[in-house]
């Protein structure tokens, strides 16, 4: 045991301590929060970007109806530079003023322009044209405000005044939604796919760092024949597991400072967000209970310890580390063609192909968890889900310790399947 | 029982292609300093790594101090130099000692102390550099090794194994190997090491053990061995020139059966019933300036050569002494 203890150690310190996994684990939350608040922001300028202030509103209705619409823009007049230009205009001389306009969007003076004529005030045409024309929030913004405007123009002519006018078209909807499961209410919906997708792409990537590690670093002890002391004090059993263990470790501990930081972060999104000029738009985790993190652990352990003992059995096997990625590309074809089908689940998280692909033991450690994060899973399937992974673990960790203790003290040429098989069966 | 640092008893080690260890029974007496001998390939390292238990059997028992080498106690009481050393480069020299001493059982605390201790002994921490602070890969090729056999020695084991510890070692690094194996025997360490320079073997080892193609060949003391496997010999070492009379005197199969050619040094075993009188004659009257004309006792390298198959050339054909080293590295 202490001796198993040794070799963990070894594992997990000489990893934490190096340069890479420092970085790597700083730059996780740098990563996850760009993942977070960039679309975010991106998506709470739907009401405010600082943008559509600067465009210009090229007015040939000849009634005011294009300082009304900069109003309507604005929002709040009070703050000085957040209106757009109005240049009034005769409509004999729109094409004149267009080509100016445009030029000076094109100089990047102004973000776009307007055009409001007669078929505006008919509530039948505006136009616009602009840099920021593909983003659907500002357009949205635009639309709004004119068909604020168009409205406010027609209530005048019934007869009704301004301020009456104001509280009849203001209308400030914010539109939230959320997900209902069996379980009740379970946070917006757009969260638990983002989370679903965190989650998945989490495990995706830890088990392909963390298994080629593996690999490289059983392929390291056997080169440099470390293997051969080490194994001349302890079975090869107990190096392979105090490796998957030691590595596991390294890569839990990752997590944790991510999974940490991101959530630090999400709390302190509201002040981030406020800083960076964009309101704040509800967004509420997923409940998360503590049996579900277990699962989530589970998951991951087993995933981990069925992935990186099989890289363990290529690395043993194998002589250098380009045989080594020769070697193990079928193992990657299975992670990689897992990481493929995240999408699909996600976006049918109940159909056949969900629910085989968290029953298989390859795919189930990256599938089950992102479908438990966007839906509820019945608890026979959940159970159905771990246990396969769990047998799937076991003839792994079986097949993976059998070829390396033969595979370590082999030098030469690289085996073949069929030496391999054979190896499984040599009594030691 | 326990008179046996290791016992091993009708040992058969077989793969899918062929058969590593055949039918094996040596014992290598506690305290003495014992040679595992043979060409690459023979054996010696399955035989070695079933010492160790890195592997088993097919069928036989191995025995170290008098208990089951499965026996995890007895890990600890045995050292082990393999033949291609290394270790793990990116690791500090300290942390890397440290960890081999725990796979043996020892406390870190005690370790530590060890560990300093061996540095200075080997003086790799003097008070201006503290090598042991520096990563495996700063160090020369020459210090690596002192660090391996730091490995090797730092949980003070009771039976040492060294897999060719001579390969690669420079002459300083060869001679303070060799020290240490005497130390170590004078400490009542059992010290085996296998080999391919029989020079070494002679020199070093009480007992010797030789193996080809998976079988014992002959084992004993080194007096034992060479008194019951040798004939006496000729030792001739000749001055100057007229070397092309004397080849024709060996390659005379009525009086030499077999002579090992080192160009001014020959060791000739005579056909039975030759007369050495006779050899001298012949050499002198053919103009050689003799210089060492002496009945020896036949070098290990000599019954290696005769008995590992090697000697079935012409006599006189004349290898270089070295040959040996080169003619049989194989796979092993």
């Amino acid at each position: 045991m202490a001796k198993l203890w040794a070799i963990i150690k070894r594992e997990y310190l000489e990893r934490v301590r190096s340069k890479w996994f420092v970085i790597a684990t700083l730059f996780g939350p740098i990563f996850f929060s760009a993942i977070i608040i960039v679309p975010a922001w991106l998506s709470s300028r739907s009401g405010a970007t600082t943008d559509i202030y600067n465009t210009v509103i090229l007015d040939a209705t000849g009634n005011g109806f294009g300082h009304r619409l900069a109003v309507n823009i604005a929002v709040d007049t009070t703050i000085p530079g957040r209106m757009p230009e109005v240049r009034v205009i005769a409509p004999s001389a729109l094409t004149q003023a267009e080509s100016l306009a445009t030029h000076q969007v094109m100089q990047k003076e102004k973000t776009g322009y307007v055009v409001v004529d007669q078929q505006t005030l008919a509530g039948e045409a505006a136009r616009y044209a602009g840099r920021n024309a593909t983003s659907i929030a500002d357009m949205a913004q635009i639309k709004s405000a004119i068909r604020e405007t168009i409205l406010a123009s027609r209530l005048e002519k019934v007869g009704l005044d301004n301020s009456r006018m104001k509280e009849i078209t203001f209308i400030p909807l914010d539109f939230s939604t959320e997900r209902i499961t069996e379980k009740g209410r379970a946070g917006s919906g757009i969260a638990s796919v983002m989370f679903g997708f965190a989650i998945g792409f989490l495990l995706y990537a830890s088990i392909v760092i963390y298994g080629q590690t593996i690999m490289s670093g059983v392929l390291e002890e056997k080169t440099t024949r470390v293997a051969e002391v080490v194994m001349s004090s302890v079975p090869s059993d107990t190096l392979l597991a105090g490796k998957v263990l030691g590595v596991g470790a390294v890569g839990l501990t990752q997590q944790i400072v991510w999974i940490g930081a991101t959530y630090v972060l999400l709390k302190a999104r509201a002040p981030i967000m406020a800083k960076l000029g964009a309101p704040t738009m509800s967004f509420t985790l997923p409940d998360i209970s503590l049996g579900a993190g277990i699962i989530f652990l589970l998951f991951f352990l087993f995933g981990f310890i069925f992935y990186s003992s099989l890289f363990a059995a290529v690395g043993s096997s194998v002589n250098s580390e380009s045989e080594a990625r020769q070697a193990a590309s079928p193992l990657m074809i299975m992670i990689i063609s897992t990481a493929v089908f995240i999408q699909p689940v996600l976006l049918n998280p109940t159909g056949t192909m969900a629910r085989v692909l968290s029953l298989v033991p390859f795919s189930s450690p990256i599938i089950m968890p992102i479908r438990m994060a966007v839906i509820g899973i019945p608890p026979l399937e959940l159970a159905a889900s771990l246990g396969f992974l769990a047998i799937g673990c076991i003839v792994a960790l079986w097949l993976a310790s059998r070829i390396y203790r033969v595979g370590l003290l082999m030098y030469g040429k690289r085996p073949s399947m069929r030496e391999m098989a054979r190896w499984v069966s040599y009594s030691r | 029982m326990t008179e046996y640092a290791i016992d091993i008893v009708n040992v058969t080690k077989r793969y899918a292609e062929h058969t590593a260890v055949s039918d094996l029974t040596l014992r290598v007496p506690t305290g003495s300093v014992y040679g595992l001998l043979g060409p690459n390939g023979a054996g010696k390292t399955t035989t070695i790594r079933m010492i160790l238990n890195i592997i088993a059997p097919d069928s036989g028992t191995i025995h170290i101090f008098g208990r089951p080498s499965s026996d995890s106690k007895i890990t600890e009481r045995l050292g082990y130099l393999p033949e291609e050393r290394g270790l793990y480069r990116k690791m500090q020299v300290k942390r890397v000692l440290k960890f081999l001493a725990e796979l043996k059982g020892v406390k870190g605390s005690e370790a530590d102390v060890r560990i300093d201790d061996w540095l200075e002994r080997l003086s790799l921490k003097t008070p201006e550099k503290d090598w042991g602070l520096c990563k495996v890969d700063e160090l020369s090729r020459g210090m690596q090794q002192k660090v391996q056999f730091i490995g090797t020695l730092l949980h003070d084991p009771d039976l040492v194994i060294l897999d060719e510890p001579f390969s690669g070692l420079d002459p300083i690094n060869a001679q303070a190997l060799k020290d240490t194996v005497v130390e170590l025997k004078k400490r009542g360490k059992t010290v085996i090491f296998s080999t391919h320079l029989m020079d070494n073997a002679e020199r070093l080892c009480d007992s010797v053990c030789i193996i080809a193609r998976g079988e014992k060949v002959l084992d004993g003391t080194v007096t034992g061995v060479k008194e019951e496997h040798g004939q006496r010999n000729i030792a001739l070492a000749l001055e100057g020139d007229g070397m092309e009379g004397i080849a024709s005197i060996l390659r005379d199969q009525s009086l030499v059966k077999r002579a090992d050619d080192s160009n001014r040094f020959f060791e000739i075993e005579l056909v039975p019933g030759g007369d050495p009188q006779a050899l001298l004659r012949r050499i002198v009257e053919s103009g050689a300036s003799v210089q060492r004309f002496e009945m020896i006792q036949p070098s290990l390298h000599e019954i290696f050569l005769q008995k590992v198959g090697v000697g079935a050339r012409a006599p006189g054909a004349g290898a270089w002494a070295g040959g040996i080293e080169e003619g049989m590295t194989g796979h092993g």
